[in-house]
């Protein structure tokens, strides 16, 4: 039973990768959520039934269906082959990152339109009665909205942490992907993947930990008073 | 082509159901596990969905399917492989009870105490009280939360290509490695997906007119 401290080093070096691919995916997340959440409170004509569609696209399937198509798709055309971004698309790493933020993205867009519908009517009206213009008044919505979806906001980043697993059906070397490659050296099935799964627990707990705190701190209103 | 990816849609939906059915089970008996007075019997229920919730899907599925076997050969020395299908639903429907018993506890709280003291004062015994009065009146608060579970469900179905069950997922590899087109086949099956997700949240709404038409 002294093996698993052997394992434990070769799982680690997982960590990194695992973290990075889910830094990048959160970050190209958050950046399309705000370019859609826009597009849906200014209702752009054309562009709010595009971000619709967008949205019932990449959150009616399956992730795994669109890594595989962002990753194994573009090679059956072959002027895209031909083109400058080829370069980019049969890098499993650029594809994971890619598949994970326009993934997250279309997550994060529901929950901060979500969080801006739940704003009551009332305080938009209170800020025209006010003679607030258009963009004050969105400065209000959005600092009460932004407390709101922070604590909706951790779920997210936990969802696009597990979501990086699938990084290994792509040939990456993360924290499942090297558990995968022990388990077939080692045959220790049970010992590799508990391990591997008590990493996992380990990164999401630090993290619940994490938005915790700042939950507290943005919150801290409803404490007081 | 497309005749094996639709009767392959079909296993996915199988699969999909099968796994609903014992993941409600397993659902109402965590969440019951949860909620008792019982310390023994309420924390290996809070660890068990905890884990679950904090550990990625395709963890679970290969530690079922791969697990299984090694635990089979370490306890009877004899190598024997399970079949994919029920470890598949075994993971899932894991997967699946461990969200929904949150959901289930939150709706069971939300049925009024009086309910249950009124069964109480009518002299029925507990488990009646549970399946007759309590339970029925959940799932007007559960559905919309266990709705968004069996679409989350659906997603996850495509796991268990990896392990080797035949579903859509499964097809569509299959399709796109000998026909050199990825992009129509990887896409054609997202469209199926797509497809049964429209159809089931169409369903759980009528199913949501249904049991609150009372409100």
């Amino acid at each position: 039973m002294t093996d698993w401290l052997e394992y434990l080093p070769t799982l680690l070096q997982g960590v990194g990768v695992t973290l990075w691919i889910t830094c990048s995916g959160l970050l190209l997340g958050l950046l399309i959520a705000l370019v859609l959440t826009w597009i849906l409170e200014q209702e752009v004509p054309v562009l709010t039934q595009l971000a619709e569609g967008y949205l019932l696209l990449l959150t009616g399937t399956p992730l795994l269906v669109q890594i595989f198509l962002i990753y194994y798709g573009p090679a059956q055309f072959d002027w895209l082959k031909a083109s400058w971004a080829w370069q980019y698309l049969r890098e499993p790493g650029f594809c994971i990152v890619l598949a994970l933020g326009l993934n997250a993205g279309a997550y994060t867009c529901r929950l901060f339109k979500g969080a801006l519908d739940a704003v009551p009517k009332g305080e938009t009206l209170a800020c025209r009665a006010l003679g607030m213009n258009a963009w004050q008044t969105l400065n209000v919505k959005l600092r009460h909205a932004g407390r709101r979806v922070i604590p909706a906001y951790s779920n997210e980043v936990i969802l696009v942490l597990k979501g990086s697993s699938l990084a290994s059906t792509i040939t990456i070397m993360d924290i499942m992907g090297l558990a995968q490659r022990l388990n077939a050296q080692t045959y220790d099935t049970l010992v590799v993947f508990a391990l591997a799964g008590v990493i996992y627990l380990a990164l999401n707990g630090t993290l619940t930990l994490l938005f915790r705190l700042l939950e507290r701190r943005a919150l801290i209103f409803q404490t007081q008073g | 082509m497309l005749t094996h990816l639709l009767n392959a849609a079909l296993m996915t939906l199988g699969l999909a159901l099968v796994s609903l059915a014992f993941g409600l089970v397993l659902a109402v008996l965590f969440s019951a596990a949860e909620m008792s007075r019982q310390a023994w019997l309420r924390w290996p229920a809070v660890t068990l969905t905890t884990t679950l919730r904090g550990l990625p899907e395709i963890l679970v599925v290969f530690f079922i399917y791969f697990g299984s076997t090694h635990l089979l050969f370490l306890l009877t020395g004899e190598y024997l492989e399970f079949s994919p299908f029920w470890c598949g639903v075994t993971a899932l429907s894991l997967l699946f009870a461990a969200y929904a018993a949150q959901t289930l506890r939150g709706a069971l709280n939300a049925v009024p105490r009086g309910q249950r003291q009124a069964a109480q004062a009518l002299g029925l015994p507990p488990l009646y009280t549970f399946f007759h009065i309590v339970l029925p009146q959940t799932w007007r608060h559960a559905l919309p939360g266990l709705g968004n579970q069996w679409l989350i469900l659906l997603k996850d179905t495509a796991l268990v290509s990896l392990i080797g069950v035949h579903d859509l997922m499964h097809q569509a590899k299959m399709i796109s490695a000998s026909s050199y087109q990825p992009f129509t086949w990887y896409g054609t099956a997202a469209l199926i997906y797509l497809a049964i997700t429209i159809i089931s949240q169409h369903g759980v709404r009528r199913l949501q007119a249904r049991v609150t038409r009372y409100d």
